[in-house]
C-alpha cells in the first residue's frame, strides 16, 4: 500500500511538474575536441561559425524535433522557444546558407551519429552520459 | 573594394556560362554521390525538399492608391480584400554532394511584374565551403542589399506580415546570376562576417500599367560587413546597380511629343547609369525581445529618379506563442532637380514625380505561432504622407490622393 501511494505520489507530481531535462553538450570521448564556451556552442548550433579550435568543421546534431530535451537545450542556450529556432532556420535554409544541425530521428541515433561522424557535437540528457561520451560544456545550474 | 563603373567589363556572360556548366556538372554527379552518402550516413538523405508559403488577405481604405509589397508588383490592394499582395508559394530542393558542397534550387510563385503568378527560379546555385569559415556560391542568388533582404519572401521567418515597404519596397531586383563569397572570423569575442557579390540581373519590373522596364543585363556588385556579438548584430552594406537597358520613358510618352523624349533630354536616360544603395542595420535579439533598426540611402546618377533615404525601427516582445510588435518607418526623397532642355520641364517634372516619396508608416501587429511551422499574423499599417508621395504605391490618382492610407492584413505563413 505504501509503495502504491508513493508511486501514485510520484506519478502525480511527475505529471504536474515534470522534472526539467538537463542537457549537457558532449562529443565522442575519443575525439580531440576540448571544452568549449557557451558562445562557441551557440555559434556551432546556430550555424554562425563552425570552425573548431582544431581547424576542423564542427557537425552539430539535434535531438528529435519534438523532444523536451531539444526545447530545453535551446531555452538554456539562447533563451528561445522551438518556434523561434524553426523560424530562424527557415530564414537560413531558404536563403541558401548554412545547414541546420543534423536532425536525429531518435535519442539512440544521436549517439550512433556522434560516434560515427568526425567533428560531431551533440547534447544529451546528463543521466545518459556514459564512458563513450565526454562532456565539453555544461550550463550553469 | 568595389569595381568602378568605368573599368568593369560590360557583361558577366562568361561567369554565368561557367556557373551553369559547373552546376550541371555537379548535378550530373548527384545521383551516385547521393547513394554513396546514404550508405555511410545511416539514413540521412542527400536530397531534401522544403517549402514555404503565405496565404494573405489585405485591404486598404482609400480608392486613390493601392498598397503593394514592393515595386515588382504592378498593382496591389485597394478597398477590397486582395490576396495578391502577400500570397506566395515556394519550393526548394537541397542536394548535398558532400559535407562541403551543396546545390540549391528554389522556385517561387507570387504575383509579380507581368501580373501573373508564373513561377520564377529565385535561387539555383552550388555552394562550396572551402573551409568552415569561407564559402563560395555560384549560380542564381537572392540579392541582399539590406539585412534580412534575401529572405523577405519567407513570411514564416519574419515577424511582421511583410518587410516594411518604406524600406524594402523599392527593391525590384530579387536575384542575380553571378557569385558571392562569404568569410567569417572571430574578432574580440564576436564574429566578423563579410560578403561580396557580383552578377547581372535577369529580371524586369513594372514601370507603368502595361509597360515593363527590362532590367536584364544590369550589373550588380556589392557586399557587407557584419559584426555579431551576443544578442547584437550590426551591419554596414553597400551595393551598386548599373542599368543596362533604357527605362521606357519614350514608350510611356509615345505620341505625345514630336520627337523621342530621351533624344531631347539625355540627362534623364537610365541606361549606363548607376544607383548606389548604402545601409546600416542593427538588430538586438535576446530571449523574448527583438528590436530591428535600419537606415538606407539610395543615390541615383540619372536625373530621372530622386535619391531617397529610408529608416525603420520595429520592436517585438514574445508572450508565449503570441508576439506583438510595433514599428515605424519613414521614406523621403531628396528635392527633385530638373535638368536638360527647359522646354521639356513639364514632362521631365511629371516623370521625376513618379519617384517621389515622403511618408511615414506606423505599424502594429501580432504573430501567433499556432502550431509547429505555422504562424498567423494580423497587422494594421497607417501610411501618413504628403499628396506628392506616390513612389511606393500603385495606381495613385494624383489630384485626389492625399497621402494617407490605412491597410489591414491577415496572413497565414507556413514552412514544410
Amino acid at each position: 500500500m505504501k509503495t502504491l501511494l508513493l508511486s501514485l505520489f510520484v506519478a502525480f507530481f511527475g505529471l504536474a511538474s515534470p522534472v526539467r531535462a538537463e542537457p549537457v553538450v558532449v562529443v565522442n570521448a575519443a575525439s580531440s575536441i576540448g571544452p568549449l564556451s557557451q558562445d562557441e556552442i551557440i555559434n556551432i548550433f546556430l550555424g554562425r561559425y563552425r570552425r573548431l579550435p582544431t581547424g576542423d568543421a564542427a557537425q552539430p546534431i539535434d535531438q528529435p524535433e519534438s523532444s523536451a530535451l531539444r526545447a530545453e537545450f535551446y531555452r538554456k542556450l539562447v533563451n528561445k522557444d522551438v518556434n523561434e529556432i524553426n523560424a530562424y532556420w527557415s530564414r537560413l535554409i531558404f536563403s541558401g546558407r548554412t545547414s541546420p544541425p543534423l536532425q536525429a530521428a531518435s535519442v539512440a541515433e544521436v549517439t550512433v551519429q556522434l560516434l560515427a561522424r568526425p567533428g560531431a557535437i551533440a547534447y544529451v540528457e546528463r543521466a545518459q552520459v556514459d564512458k563513450r561520451l565526454r562532456i565539453i560544456m555544461e550550463f550553469p545550474r | 573594394m568595389f569595381i568602378t563603373r568605368k573599368n568593369r567589363p560590360r557583361s558577366f556572360d562568361w561567369l554565368w556560362k561557367n556557373a551553369t556548366a559547373g552546376a550541371l556538372f555537379c548535378l550530373s554527379l548527384s545521383t551516385p554521390v547521393a547513394q554513396a552518402q546514404d550508405s555511410t550516413a545511416a539514413g540521412w538523405s542527400a536530397v531534401s525538399l522544403h517549402g514555404f508559403g503565405t496565404l494573405g488577405f489585405t485591404r486598404g481604405d482609400d480608392d486613390n492608391a493601392e498598397l503593394v509589397r514592393d515595386l515588382s508588383q504592378p498593382n496591389g490592394a485597394g478597398t477590397h480584400w486582395a490576396t495578391k499582395v502577400d500570397s506566395l508559394l515556394g519550393v526548394q530542393a537541397n542536394i548535398h554532394f558532400s559535407t562541403a558542397t551543396e546545390g540549391v534550387v528554389q522556385l517561387v510563385s507570387r504575383y509579380h511584374a507581368d501580373s501573373t503568378y508564373r513561377p520564377e527560379v529565385t535561387w539555383a546555385f552550388v555552394r562550396h565551403d572551402f573551409s568552415p569559415d569561407f564559402s563560395l556560391r555560384v549560380g542564381r542568388l537572392g540579392t541582399e542589399f539590406y539585412m534580412l533582404g534575401d529572405s523577405r519572401l519567407v513570411g514564416y521567418s519574419n515577424l511582421s506580415v511583410r518587410p516594411p515597404p518604406d524600406f524594402y519596397g523599392s527593391l525590384v531586383l530579387s536575384y542575380i546570376d553571378g557569385l558571392d563569397v562569404i568569410m567569417t572570423r572571430p574578432v574580440a569575442s564576436g564574429l566578423l562576417k563579410g560578403k561580396l557579390f557580383a552578377g547581372q540581373s535577369p529580371e524586369s519590373t513594372p514601370y507603368a500599367p502595361g509597360i515593363l522596364w527590362d532590367l536584364k543585363g544590369s550589373q550588380l556588385v556589392g557586399g557587407y560587413l557584419d559584426y555579431i556579438r551576443g544578442p547584437w548584430q550590426f551591419r554596414l552594406s553597400h551595393a551598386q546597380v548599373r542599368f543596362e537597358q533604357e527605362a521606357p520613358f519614350d514608350e510611356l510618352l509615345q505620341g505625345s511629343l514630336p520627337q523621342p523624349y530621351l533624344s531631347q533630354v539625355p540627362a534623364m536616360a537610365m541606361a549606363g547609369q548607376s544607383a548606389r544603395f548604402s545601409s546600416l542595420g542593427l538588430v538586438f535579439d535576446q530571449g523574448p525581445i527583438n528590436v530591428q533598426f535600419m537606415l538606407n540611402q539610395i543615390r541615383h546618377d540619372s536625373a530621372a529618379y530622386t535619391s531617397t533615404k529610408a529608416a525603420y525601427v520595429m520592436a517585438a516582445y514574445r508572450l508565449g506563442a503570441v508576439t506583438p510588435y510595433l514599428g515605424v518607418s519613414r521614406s523621403v526623397s531628396d528635392a527633385a532637380v530638373l535638368t536638360g532642355n527647359p522646354a521639356f520641364y513639364p514632362v521631365t517634372a511629371s516623370l521625376v514625380a513618379h519617384s517621389v516619396t515622403d511618408q511615414h508608416t506606423y505599424t502594429a501587429g501580432a504573430r501567433w505561432d499556432v502550431q509547429k511551422d505555422m504562424a498567423l499574423k494580423a497587422q494594421v499599417d497607417w501610411v501618413r504622407g504628403t499628396p506628392a508621395s506616390v513612389f511606393l504605391l500603385k495606381d495613385v490618382q494624383t489630384g485626389s490622393w492625399d497621402g494617407n492610407l490605412t491597410a489591414v492584413s491577415l496572413t497565414l505563413d507556413f514552412v514544410f
